[in-house]
């Protein structure tokens, strides 16, 4: 069942073409690893998310902001990332590094090693420096004020929610007795 | 303007052409762990733009690391596996490549980038093209794979970042009182 599966993705049209594509040229092929990167980062940060909220092992008091960093970072890192990592994954931009670092090296075969380049460098550059440097920096302010405006309001919303009101009528009829 | 020194230059120089051929998925995943161990927890510890608790800043700079070492070694563990696996089942000839087949049936199907690449030589380049379309295509499967273990490292991430965190933040703070 899994060949035929696999036979099925590789002998599609849709696939084929794009695997083709990726091998001719290697802007494309770079922007896909990044895409795909975010892709990824969208799903993490997304159930990230989901668990920390759930996750009753963080102290209640620090859960809303380990979750809105999650939150957040995972809406800056795609906008964040595919900027730098477009920008850096075009030809001109890599010409330009490219003849700055490697314009003496010797290579055994150029053409790998221009691909290998393009993408590495889309990808230290979306990975590195967006999601890592620039997206805390944006996503810890971004954080504090969802987790003061959104998540700190929803928590006291479902803590009156939970409040054991017979437990308190028992305790007030206790009281009365006395 | 130069940037590096010739022998590091170079060395990075072979290091490209490596990362042509071994293709993305692993290295992304180096990439991107190396980022959350090394540049984002100082990132969020040290944002001149947030007025965030010290404390819940620690909590979810120590997640970064945690999660990082837990997601590299299940992801490459789980990587390599699949790799193995594609690589026996082509070996085997049960995976065929739609493209590839009608490449060695027709030569002019080849990309023109791999036959200036092996100097028009058919054999070569069938090989190459071959190569490079495994590759890619180990590459899109290894990236949804990634994807899924998001699930099970955010899992077992949840129940072992709180009791590093509290002992790491429980400790720093004993010593600051002291």
């Amino acid at each position: 069942m899994t060949i035929n599966l696999l036979n099925k993705i590789t002998n599609s049209e849709f696939i084929n073409k794009h695997i083709n594509h990726t091998i001719k040229d290697d802007t494309f092929a770079a922007k896909t690893l990044v895409t795909i990167n975010v892709a990824k980062d969208v799903f993490a940060y997304g159930t990230r998310f989901k668990t920390t909220m759930k996750n009753e092992e963080i102290p209640e008091e620090k859960r809303p902001f380990v979750a809105s960093m999650d939150l957040m970072s995972g809406i800056v890192t795609a906008v964040l990332q595919l900027g730098v990592g477009y920008s850096l994954a075009n030809p001109k931009i890599q010409n330009k590094i490219w003849d700055k670092l490697f314009k003496t090296c010797e290579f055994k075969d150029i053409t790998k090693a221009k691909k290998g380049f393009s993408q590495i460098l889309a990808l230290i550059g979306s990975t590195i420096l967006a999601e890592r440097i620039l997206v805390p920096l944006i996503a810890t302010p971004c954080a504090e004020q969802f987790e003061k405006k959104v998540l700190h309001h929803e928590t006291a919303k479902r803590n009156i929610n939970n409040f054991n009101f017979v437990s308190m009528e028992n305790f007030e009829k206790n009281i009365t007795k006395q | 303007m130069k940037i590096g020194t010739p022998k590091v230059n170079q060395y990075l120089a072979s290091s490209l052409e490596k990362f042509s051929e071994k293709g993305g998925e692993k290295v992304s995943n180096y990439v991107n762990a190396a980022g959350k161990i090394a540049v984002a927890p100082l990132v969020i510890m040290h944002n001149p733009f947030t007025n965030e608790d010290k404390d819940n800043r620690k909590w979810a700079a120590i997640k970064q690391p945690v999660e990082a070492v837990i997601s590299i070694a299940m992801q490459i563990a789980g990587l390599s596996l699949l790799y193995k696996g594609i690589d026996s089942l082509i070996k085997k000839g049960k995976i065929n490549f739609k493209f590839v087949e009608e490449a060695s049936k027709d030569v002019s199907k080849i990309p023109d980038k791999i036959m200036k690449a092996c100097s028009n030589d058919k054999d070569k380049a069938l090989k190459m093209y071959k190569e490079q379309y495994e590759e890619i295509f180990k590459d899109r499967i290894g990236a949804v794979l990634t994807a899924a273990t998001y699930v099970p490292v955010l899992a077992v991430s949840n129940k072992i970042y709180p009791k590093i965190a509290d002992k790491l933040v429980n400790k720093n703070d004993n010593k600051s009182a002291k």
